[in-house]
């Protein structure tokens, strides 16, 4: 195809999505939701696998020594701890420091009465282990250490993480699949009206010579720009909805989500990615069929 | 050229619309193809402009060999051909202009190409005062001429005009075939197909007579052989 009829096309298309603005409104509208749910589905599935990568990633056991144990055995309960098997780093974690944790938490006057002589924290040791599959076998060979009390075990939260995020995972997945189905199907659908709109001018563009090239494009376009706008406007929405959600969680649960600046962007680019594709992915699935058709069959005489 | 040998078409219907037609429409030639409804002319035609395939037989239009044709090279067979419709299929919402320029946009013309030929296409037919019209503005006659005007813009060797005066008064009629003629003269081959015997009459040109799907009557074959004769 020569290329010196492409602005007359580009109009063309643009022009199509005004005609027929109603529908293009109404598509624009459905693949605004689906990219939505998409989206939530997608960064709800990044969050999780993000809460497992920091809660298995960190691979650090919290170590707590017995109450009445004295600073100077504490540490040699370390050293004991550090030369055990598998134990790659250890960091002493003593009482004072722990409690430092709690001071944004807690009321001043309550916090001043918990420092020093009336702290109630025991020290504690992290262990950083070489391999976590002996993980048990470890923790069994730190809890027989004299002075060890108990062991905080991460590796529960993080099985069900894993799980819940395989979960998640799955089922973000299906709902992906679906929506991207529903609006392939929306778009191509609204390209198919507009082909019927302009069914007569297609038959006049085939008899004179035009090929399926030349025919196609405007519609292409056409679904394009809806994909477009919709994955412009479903990013600026996002921005907004992202806040309101992590806030709204946050309220709730103590949850460390993604920033939206580490996401947005690759966020919006797929979304306007995404809905440029579906767009002509829509609008080639329709014309393909109608192009077939010849003469007063195109025109449905 | 046109060059059908032993062609039939018979159509998933089981309608026999065309049976072993066999002729040859030269470079040049001003042909009426005539026939009541029903006879297979209709077939015939989309048959040369490969809207249909014909069941045996072969067909040759302007060179190129239809029956094997792949759906891709039917565009630039199509170039070579201007359709004239009987309802002239002109797009209301466009000037007079624009729709001659759309059959130019349509094989992608350079815009300045396009601002150079209309306007000399619209003289052609005398519609060069209509140019910023609408369609529902015109008479049939003028509506005629533009379809014409569009058939013609991109220099097409053949001009294929189906019923072209079935929708304009008797008068303009006339004019409008007049007017082909003149394009024919400039060397453009003219089909023409009609069921006006007496427009046909007034014009000593070929008339190829379709009936029940078979060519009944050729007046170039008799002309022929009565120049055997002599």
């Amino acid at each position: 195809m020569k290329f010196s009829g492409f602005g007359y096309l580009l109009k063309e298309g643009i022009k199509s999505i005004w005609t027929n603005r109603m529908m293009s409104i109404a598509s624009v509208g459905v693949l605004i939701s689906c990219l939505l749910l998409t989206g939530a589905a997608s960064l709800l599935s990044l969050n999780v696998s993000n809460a497992v990568d920091k809660v298995g990633g960190t691979n650090v056991t919290r170590v707590f020594l017995d109450l009445d144990i004295l600073d100077e055995e504490a540490k040699f309960v370390e050293q004991d701890i550090a030369h055990l098997p598998n134990v790659e780093k250890t960091e002493f974690i003593s009482k004072d420091e722990a409690i430092k944790d709690y001071q944004d938490t807690l009321r001043e006057d309550i916090f001043n009465q918990l420092i020093g002589e009336g702290n109630p924290l025991p020290h504690a040791v992290d262990v950083t282990m070489t391999d976590l599959a002996r993980y048990d076998e470890t923790i069994g060979l730190i809890l027989g250490v004299d002075g060890v009390d108990s062991v905080r075990d991460t590796k529960d939260i993080a099985e069900k993480l894993t799980s819940l995020q395989s979960l998640v995972n799955t089922l973000s997945f299906w709902i992906v699949l679906a929506l991207v189905i529903v609006s392939v199907f929306i778009i191509s659908n609204t390209i198919r009206m507009t082909m019927y709109a302009r069914r007569f001018e297609i038959s006049i563009m085939k008899s004179v010579g035009a090929t399926d090239t030349f025919v196609r494009i405007p519609f292409v376009i056409e679904g394009m720009t809806i994909g477009l706008i919709s994955g412009v406007v479903t990013s600026v929405l996002l921005v907004f909805l992202y806040d309101i959600i992590m806030k709204t969680v946050q309220n709730i649960a103590q949850f460390n989500f993604v920033p939206y600046s580490q996401v947005g962007i690759w966020a919006s680019l797929i979304f306007i990615l995404a809905g440029m594709l579906i767009g002509a992915l829509g609008s080639m699935i329709s014309i393909s069929r109608y192009l077939r058709k010849e003469g007063n069959e195109l025109l449905g005489w | 050229m046109i060059e059908f040998r032993n062609v039939s078409k018979v159509y998933s219907t089981g309608t026999h619309a065309l049976n072993k037609v066999s002729l040859t429409i030269e470079k040049g030639e001003f042909v009426f193809i005539v026939g009541s409804s029903g006879a297979g002319k209709s077939t015939f035609l989309k048959l040369i402009m490969r809207e249909e395939i014909p069941s045996s037989g072969s067909i040759i239009v302007n060179g190129m060999p239809l029956e094997k044709m792949k759906r891709r090279k039917v565009p630039m067979l199509r170039r070579t051909m201007g359709i004239v419709f009987q309802d002239f299929r002109l797009i209301d919402k466009m000037t007079v202009y624009d729709n001659v320029a759309f059959a130019m946009r349509a094989i992608g013309a350079r815009p300045r190409a396009i601002k150079k030929r209309v306007p000399y296409i619209l003289e052609l037919v005398g519609l060069e005062n209509k140019a910023n019209n609408y369609p529902a503005e015109l008479s049939g006659g003028e509506q005629q001429r533009v379809g014409l005007a569009r058939a013609l813009v991109n220099n097409p060797q053949m001009i294929i005009a189906d019923e072209p005066t079935g929708n304009v008064d008797p008068e303009m009629s006339y004019e409008i075939i007049e007017l082909l003629h003149e394009i024919n003269k400039r060397g453009t081959t003219i089909l023409i197909v009609t069921h006006e015997h007496e427009l046909v009459h007034s014009f000593d040109s070929r008339v190829i007579t379709i009936d029940k799907g078979v060519v009944v009557e050729d007046t170039m074959e008799i002309r022929t052989s009565k120049e055997d004769e002599e």
